[in-house]
C-alpha cells in the first residue's frame, strides 16, 4: 500500500511465502524492540535493496547515499504540501516576467567539507557539467548560466521556462575544484565532499555511515550520525522493527495500525502521494484493443469500485480518497476546477449508475449478467505483477465487485520486467500501476508525465510515462500554456487547469482507485521531531533523499 | 591416460554450450534495463520525465544495435580475457568487482556448512547403518523431515525462535556494521557470530539426505560376502565397520559431495534473502529483476564454472580411487 514497491517487490515471487510466514511471526510476537540500537545519537535507516556497491555520486542512477545530505540543492521543495520552497545554499530566486531569466541569489559564508569556499563558480560548474554531459542531464537543462558575482547567478534560457525552476533548483551542486577532472557519470566519488549537514564517514556492502558535519551552514544537526544498513527486503525491514535494529523504515509492516501497541518504541506514519489506478490501453486511434477503449466502459468501471471495502480488504486501511482530476486530495485541492462535479471518487459503489453509463453507450446486459455488445462481451483483463500481494488482493476484490456491475475483470500476473514491457508497448487491457508526482508540489508536472500526447506512442512502440496512450490536442495545448505562465501566477493558471480537469474526467485513460499511502514506521523513543500532520515539512519517506535530509536535520536525541 | 583426455574433451565441449546458453538465456528475458530501472527510480521517489529517460538510454548504452552474433564473439572474445563488463544495476561498478565484492561470504557461508552437513550426515549414517533395525534408525525420518520441510520455513521458524525470542543469534546481516572488515579476531568472530544461524539452518536442512544415503548404503553393504567372510575371520566389529563396510558405502556419497560442492555458489539465493546475508544469491537475484545481463551472465559462469570443476574433479578422482572406471573405460 505505499509506493515502495521498488524495494517491497523486489521479494521475488518465490518468496511470497517467506512474506507470509514473517506476517504471521510477527503478528504473534508483540515482544522485542528493547529500546532501539545501541548509540542514543545515531540514527539507523534501512536500505531494503540487498548488499551495496559504493557510489555517492549524485548524479548516478545507482547512488546509495549523499543526495542531500551531503550534497544540497539550492532550495528544497517541499512536496507533502503546497508551500514555499525552502532555502539551502539558495537564499533569493524570482523570474524576469517571461520567464526566460532565473535569477538566484546564493548563501554566503559557506564552506565545503574540504574547507574551500562555495562560491558563484561552483554552481555554474554545475549545470554547465550537467548540460555538457547529457547522460546525467535527467530533467533537461538547457539554460545559459552566469555568474553576475560570488552570490548571484542568473539562469537565461530562450523559451519561458518557469515549469522547469524546480528541477533546476533542486539540482545537487558540486564543487568545482574536485569535481572539474572526473567522469561525472562514471565516477563513483568514493570520498564525497559537500556543503550538507553530513560528511562521509565510513562504507561497508552492509552498512554506510555519515556523521554531523561540525561546520554545516546551518549549524551542526544534533543527530550525530546516520547509518544506512542493507537488509534484503520489506521482510528484512519488518524483522528488524521488532528487533529494535532500524530506527526508520518506509515499508510496511504486520498489524500497521497497531504498531505502537506492539513496539512501543514506534509509531507509524502515512502520508499519500501515489494514485493508484488501473491503467487503459485507452486510444482505438493508436491502435488499443479491447471494450477498455470506450469510454463508458472506464466510467463504469469507476463507478463499480467499492473503495472502503478495498481500502479494509487490500491496503490495511493505509489508502486515501483519489480526485478523478488527478490533483493530489486534500494537499492540492486548490488546484481542483470548480466545474468538477465530483472532486473525489466516490468511496461507495454505485452499480446502477454504471449500468446506466454502459447501457447509454449501446451496451446491453446480458442472460448471464454481464454487458454485451455487437456480440462482445464485457470482458477485461487486468495485468499485475506477481508478487505484489495487496495489488493482487486489489484486483480480486474489484474483480467481484466489478461482477455487480456486469463487467467481467480477469488477472493476469506476470513478472515485472514482463509487466513493465507489456505497458511500455500497449499490450495490455488494464494494468494497476500507481501515477507518481513531479519535483514540486503542482498537478502539472502530472499531467505532462501521463496525460501529454508526446509522452505516448502508437501500440508496439515504447511509450514514455504515458503508455496509456492517451492524446489529446485540447490537452497538449493546455499544458503548453501553463508552461508560458509563472508557477506562482494561480489565476493565470486555473482556466488551463480547469481545461485540463474537463478533458481528463471525461476521458478518464487512467481510472481512478485510491492514493496510495506510504507509511514510514520510526522511534519515537529515540528522537523527536518527526513529519507530523501539524508541522509537514517534508515528505517522509527514507528512500525520498531530498525530503530525508531534511527530516535528519529537524530531528532531536530525547536522550 | 586416454581416459583422462577423453574427460577433459568431454568437459570442454559441455564448458562451450554452458557458455553459449549463458549468453542466450538472459537475452530471452522480456523488458529492457532502461526501463526496468527507470520504474525503481520512480518508486524510490524519483521523478521520471521523458528527459530523465533520454539521458539514462544514454548513459546505458544500447549494444542492440550490433547483430547478435557480434555481441556473441565479443562475448566469448571479453570472457577469454576475464572481462565480465559493466554492471547496469550497479553502474559504474564492473561485474567482477560486484562478484568478488560477495562470492566469498557465499563460499564461506554455504561451502562450510555443506562440508560440515556431509561429514556429519554420513559418520552418522555409517553408524545407524551398522545397526539397522534399533532404535537409532528413527534418526532417519527425523532428519528427512527437516529435509523435507520448505528451507525458507525451517529458516524462519529458527530464526524466531533463536535469535527473535531467545536472543541467541543476531536476526540478520553478515558481520557488526560498527567493526571494520579485515582479518582480525573481533570481525572474524563477529562473522561466525552472524553466520551461525544461517549454516545452522543449511545443515539442518540437508543432513537428511546425507544421513538416508550413506545408512542405506551401509545397510546393502553389510550384506555383502566379504562383510561375512571379515566376521568370520573373527575380526573386531568396529574394524569391520571402518575399513570394510564404510570405505565401500561412502563412495557414492563421495560423488555426491563433489557435485554439492558445485551447487554452493548457487544454492544460497533464499538463505541470503532470509537472513540479508551479503552474497551472491542476492546479487543474482537482483540482476535478474533489473535485466542486468553483465552481472546475471558473471554470475552464471561462475556457477557453471563450479559445477563443472567440481564434476571433473569427481571423475577424475573415481579413476583414480576406484580402478573398476578406468578399467571397464
Amino acid at each position: 500500500m505505499s509506493p515502495t514497491k521498488g524495494t517491497r517487490r523486489r521479494a521475488a515471487a518465490a518468496l511470497a511465502g517467506t512474506a507470509a510466514l514473517g506476517l504471521l511471526m510477527s503478528a504473534c510476537s508483540g515482544s522485542g524492540g528493547d529500546g532501539g540500537s545501541a548509540e542514543a545519537d545515531t540514527l539507523i535507516v534501512t536500505s531494503q535493496a540487498g548488499d551495496m556497491q559504493i557510489n555517492f555520486n549524485p548524479f548516478s542512477l545507482s547512488r546509495i547515499g549523499g543526495l542531500g545530505t551531503i550534497y544540497e540543492p539550492l532550495f528544497f521543495f517541499n512536496k507533502a504540501q503546497v508551500s514555499d520552497p525552502v532555502p539551502l545554499l539558495g537564499t533569493e530566486q524570482a523570474w524576469n516576467e517571461d520567464g526566460t531569466e532565473l535569477a538566484v541569489t546564493l548563501r554566503e559564508g559557506v564552506t565545503w567539507s574540504d574547507d574551500e569556499a562555495f562560491t558563484a563558480d561552483d554552481v555554474a560548474f554545475t549545470f554547465d557539467m550537467i548540460k555538457n554531459n547529457p547522460s546525467i542531464n535527467n530533467s533537461g537543462y538547457d539554460g545559459v548560466v552566469e555568474v553576475v558575482d560570488d552570490t548571484h547567478v542568473v539562469f537565461s534560457f530562450e523559451e519561458p521556462a518557469f515549469v522547469k525552476g524546480p528541477d533546476l533548483l533542486s539540482t545537487p551542486i558540486v564543487p568545482e575544484h574536485l569535481w572539474q577532472d572526473v567522469n561525472p557519470a562514471e565516477d563513483v566519488m568514493e570520498n564525497p565532499i559537500g556543503t550538507g549537514a553530513y560528511t562521509f564517514k565510513d562504507f561497508k556492502p552492509q552498512a554506510f555511515t555519515i556523521e554531523a558535519n561540525p561546520d554545516y551552514w546551518g549549524g551542526e544537526p544534533e543527530v550525530k550520525e546516520v547509518r544506512t544498513i542493507a537488509l534484503s527486503g520489506n521482510q528484512a525491514g519488518a524483522d528488524a522493527i521488532a528487533a529494535g535494529t532500524a530506527d526508520w523504515i518506509t515499508s510496511p509492516i504486520p498489524d500497521i495500525q497497531n504498531t505502537n501497541e506492539n513496539f512501543p518504541n514506534y509509531e507509524h506514519y502515512t502520508q499519500w502521494q501515489s494514485q493508484m489506478v488501473l491503467s487503459t490501453c485507452s486510444s482505438a486511434e493508436m491502435g488499443c484493443e479491447g471494450p477498455q477503449t470506450d469510454p463508458a466502459v472506464r466510467h463504469a468501471l469507476y463507478y463499480a469500485i467499492d473503495r472502503s471495502q478495498l481500502n479494509s480488504l487490500a491496503f490495511q486501511e493505509t489508502a486515501a480518497e483519489m480526485s478523478p482530476t488527478f490533483a493530489l486530495t486534500p494537499s492540492q485541492d486548490e488546484f481542483v476546477s470548480d466545474s468538477v462535479s465530483e472532486p473525489v471518487a466516490p468511496m461507495e459503489p454505485d452499480p446502477a449508475q454504471a449500468g446506466q453509463i454502459l447501457e447509454a453507450a449501446g451496451w446491453a446486459k446480458g442472460e448471464d449478467g454481464i454487458y454485451a455488445k455487437d456480440g462482445e462481451r464485457l470482458t477485461l483483463t487486468v495485468e499485475l505483477v506477481s508478487g505484489w500481494t495487496d495489488y493482487i488482493t486489489a484486483v480480486d476484490t474489484i474483480a467481484s465487485q466489478a461482477a455487480e456491475a456486469g463487467i467481467e475483470i480477469e488477472a493476469a500476473q506476470s513478472s515485472w520486467n514482463e509487466w513493465t514491457e507489456k505497458k511500455g508497448t500497449g499490450e495490455f487491457q488494464l494494468a494497476i500501476d500507481s501515477l507518481w508526482q513531479g519535483p514540486a508540489p503542482d498537478p502539472y508536472y502530472l499531467y505532462t508525465y501521463f496525460f501529454a500526447s508526446a509522452a505516448g506512442a502508437p501500440v508496439g512502440e515504447t511509450a514514455g510515462n504515458n503508455y496509456s496512450r492517451y492524446s489529446n490536442p485540447v490537452v497538449d495545448e493546455a499544458l503548453d500554456a501553463i508552461a508560458q505562465l509563472p508557477t506562482d501566477d494561480a489565476e493565470a493558471r486555473q482556466p488551463y487547469f480547469d481545461t485540463i480537469h474537463a478533458e481528463i474526467v471525461r476521458d478518464m485513460p487512467y481510472i481512478p482507485v485510491m492514493t496510495g499511502g506510504t507509511t514510514s514506521i520510526w522511534n519515537i523513543t529515540k528522537f523527536s521531531g518527526w513529519p507530523s500532520d501539524e508541522d509537514l515539512y517534508a515528505y517522509p519517506a527514507v528512500w525520498s533523499a531530498f525530503d530525508m535530509a531534511e527530516i535528519l536535520k529537524h530531528l532531536e536525541p530525547n536522550g | 591416460m586416454s581416459y583422462f583426455l577423453r574427460k577433459l574433451g568431454f568437459y570442454a565441449i559441455a564448458l562451450w554450450a554452458a557458455l553459449t546458453l549463458n549468453f542466450a538465456i538472459p537475452r530471452m528475458l522480456p523488458g529492457n534495463p532502461v526501463d526496468i530501472l527507470l520504474a525503481k527510480l520512480q518508486q524510490r521517489g524519483g521523478t521520471v520525465s521523458p528527459e530523465t529517460r533520454e539521458a539514462y538510454a544514454l548513459l546505458l548504452g544500447g549494444d542492440d544495435s550490433s547483430p547478435l552474433w557480434k555481441q556473441y564473439f565479443d562475448y566469448l572474445g571479453n570472457l577469454a580475457r576475464g572481462d565480465l563488463g559493466v554492471s547496469v544495476s550497479y553502474y559504474p561498478a564492473n561485474v567482477s568487482d560486484v562478484i568478488s565484492q560477495s562470492l566469498p561470504w557465499t563460499v564461506v557461508l554455504v561451502g562450510l556448512s555443506t562440508i560440515i552437513a556431509a561429514v556429519l550426515g554420513v559418520a552418522l549414517g555409517a553408524f545407524v547403518g551398522w545397526k539397522p533395525g534399533t532404535w537409532l534408525d528413527s534418526l532417519v525420518p527425523a532428519t528427512t523431515l527437516l529435509a523435507a520441510v520448505p528451507y525458507f520455513w525451517l529458516a524462519l521458524i529458527l530464526t524466531y525462535l533463536l535469535a527473535r525470542v531467545l536472543g541467541w543469534f543476531p536476526l540478520q546481516g553478515g558481520y557488526d556494521v560498527t567493526l571494520t572488515p579485515g582479518w582480525n579476531a573481533e570481525f572474524i568472530g563477529s562473522a561466525i557470530h552472524y553466520g551461525f544461524l544461517p549454516a545452522l539452518t543449511i545443515v539442518l536442512a540437508s543432513i537428511g539426505g546425507w544421513l538416508m544415503g550413506m545408512r542405506n548404503m551401509m545397510v546393502s553393504t553389510l550384506s555383502e560376502d566379504y562383510i561375512l567372510t571379515a566376521e568370520a575371520k573373527g575380526l573386531s566389529p568396529r574394524k569391520i565397520m571402518r575399513s570394510y563396510a564404510s570405505r565401500n558405502a561412502v563412495l557414492p556419497s563421495v560423488a555426491g559431495f563433489a557435485i554439492s560442492l558445485g551447487f554452493v555458489v548457487s544454492g544460497s539465493v533464499i538463505t541470503e534473502q532470509v537472513f540479508s546475508y551479503p552474497g551472491i544469491g542476492s546479487r543474482l537475484l537482483s540482476a535478474v529483476q533489473n535485466n542486468d545481463f553483465a552481472l546475471m551472465q558473471g554470475v552464471f559462469l561462475f556457477i557453471t564454472l563450479a559445477v563443472l570443476g567440481a564434476n571433473l574433479v569427481v571423475d577424475m578422482l573415481y579413476g583414480v580411487i576406484d580402478p573398476r572406471t578406468r578399467a571397464r573405460s
